[in-house]
């Protein structure tokens, strides 16, 4: 080892690489997505103006779902560099003590909270992916989410899933929301400090400049996270059930000249082949 | 000790977080200290009174107070101490300002993220290594004659002129959530190295000889504890009392190690 060490030294220091990794990740792609998250779920509330929150809900879900290689842009886009950047995270953040109480200046607090939103919006995105995303819903308050039925199910998860009790719904509409504006936080302040370790922002002026469009694009973003949140809170599930049946449907008259003799073309050839 | 005639003295309290050597457990104690109003009392001459009479509030005698100082006109850093829990140099911490009425108290500690020696007393070597990590010098030792240096724009000394007012101080350090105190020393070299080494790998590679050096700086810079370690907590820069722009240099630093980066993946050196 000490030998090859000498001869070829890495081209980039590992942890000047890692450190910059990590850096990047947080905002390609897992800040991106948050974005585009956000958008999506702000639609249950946009809707409501135009042609109902539960339809394009429903319709952006549907795109989503039609992407292809779906599983492996999650597993490659979002849950490996999240899982990256959370590992390194708290590896860096635990190198760190926090010292508010005896310098209790503005970015002093940010640097602290920047570390505390990470450590909550980690345990948060964990639940929301587990029980959301991978159908977890033995955990405490949780139900899954089903493509078919989006709005109305992304609302019984969070209005406190199968448990209808008044506890369920407050702890996980609290979960939510503290959840969301955390990332949210920890996104802008993310951006913030990431131009100054990249070198984008240099100057005392420029970083405060700079500051104001992070705290711009925080405050946008709250806003659309705090709209999808009152949306799917306050959104009536029967009601809703009843908008995505009709869908439903509608999706499924619509498809049935094209796809019913091909199924039924495949299902004659399988039977025959068995026989 | 108060002496009722005269209007303008007041008695002061000076809390001192005491140790008497090196592992030696912490302890408290408080003295009186007698000030006159506009003669200029600064926490030297309270250390210094307090040396003359090391006697406790309590009327205990103990040992007179450890501390160092040099300049006394807050060039050197040598006496640097927290003071009510903030770090900086005790000679220019004037008792008129900070303990104008009678009865106020002082709190005076070691700096927090260097061992302590005794009482306010604190080995600093580490500031040297650090400044040696990143070769904080200008190569011009040869064997034959240089002739003249580059020339340098004001514009570049004027920029440079403000870092060398760095004193190595290590208030920045003190006050840095990245920024731990370790006894080993074979751990410097990849603990995070602090804001003054890292301005002064700015300083030193702003400096057009200085530059010769400029690729050994930044790969210490991209090194572990480098740069990167930097969490942006910003205390550093409110913190130097010499009002160097630390953050400024931080980000110019982070700036040359990107680029500097970027030229050894493609270029390998």
């Amino acid at each position: 080892m000490s030998e090859s060490a000498n001869t070829a030294q890495p081209a980039v220091p590992a942890p000047f690489l890692l450190r910059r990794l990590h850096s990047l990740a947080g905002i390609i792609p897992i800040g991106a997505f948050l974005c585009i998250h956000l958008t999506t779920n702000a639609s249950i509330v946009w809707g409501r103006l135009g042609h109902g929150g539960v339809e394009t809900f429903q319709h952006e879900v549907n795109f989503i779902h039609s992407t292809p290689f779906l599983l492996l842009i999650e597993v490659f886009g979002l849950w490996l560099p999240i899982g990256f950047h959370a590992v390194l995270g708290f590896y860096y953040a635990f190198t760190g003590s926090s010292n508010v109480a005896h310098y209790g200046y503005g970015a002093n607090w940010r640097y602290t909270l920047q570390r505390l939103t990470g450590y909550f919006g980690f345990i948060f995105i964990l639940y929301h992916v587990a029980t959301l995303r991978w159908g977890w819903t033995w955990l405490p308050f949780a139900s899954g989410f089903d493509a078919h039925t989006a709005a109305s199910s992304t609302a019984q998860a969070i209005q406190g899933g199968a448990d209808t009790s008044a506890l369920g719904g407050f702890l996980i509409g609290a979960l939510y929301l503290i959840g969301v504006l955390a990332l949210i936080y920890h996104l802008a302040n993310g951006l913030w400090t990431a131009a100054i370790t990249w070198g984008l922002t240099i100057s005392a002026g420029a970083q405060r400049r700079w500051g104001f469009v992070c705290s711009g694009a925080g405050l946008a973003l709250a806003a659309l996270g705090v709209m999808a949140f009152v949306g799917f809170v306050t959104l009536d599930l029967e009601a809703a059930r009843q908008t995505e049946s009709r869908l439903h449907s509608e999706i499924v008259n619509a498809d049935t000249p094209q796809i019913a003799p091909a199924v039924a073309e495949n299902n004659t050839t399988t039977n025959q082949s068995e026989r | 000790m108060t002496t009722a005639t005269d209007t303008r003295t007041r008695t002061i309290k000076i809390k001192i977080k005491r140790c008497d050597g090196p592992g030696k457990p912490a302890y408290w104690q408080t003295f009186s200290v007698p000030v006159k109003r506009g003669e200029g009392a600064n926490v030297i001459s309270c250390l210094q009174y307090i040396a003359a009479n090391p006697i406790t509030d309590g009327g205990v005698a103990t040992t007179p107070v450890a501390w160092k100082s040099g300049c006394l006109e807050e060039v050197c850093g040598a006496c640097t101490m927290v003071i009510n829990g903030k770090v900086r140099q005790s000679c220019s911490c004037l008792m008129d300002s900070a303990c104008p009425n009678e009865g106020d108290t002082l709190t005076l500690e070691p700096m927090r993220k260097f061992p302590v020696i005794r009482d306010l007393f604190v080995d600093r070597t580490r500031l040297f290594e650090s400044l040696k990590r990143v070769k904080a010098w200008v190569p011009i030792d040869n064997l034959w004659e240089q002739g003249a240096g580059p020339k340098e724009t004001p514009d570049e000394q004027q920029t440079r002129y403000k870092l060398s007012e760095c004193m190595s101080c290590g208030c920045c350090m003190d006050a840095c959530p990245q920024f731990h105190q370790i006894a080993d020393s074979a751990k410097w070299q990849t603990a995070f190295i602090g804001a003054a080494p890292i301005s002064q790998v700015r300083y030193f590679n702003l400096h057009k000889t200085g530059a010769t050096l400029k690729a050994d700086r930044l790969s210490e810079m991209a090194s572990q504890g480098g740069v990167s370690d930097c969490g942006n907590a910003q205390n550093c820069v409110k913190h130097c009392p010499k009002s160097i722009p630390l953050t400024e240099s931080i980000a110019a630093v982070g700036r040359a190690t990107t680029i500097h980066a970027i030229k050894q993946f493609f270029t390998g050196k």
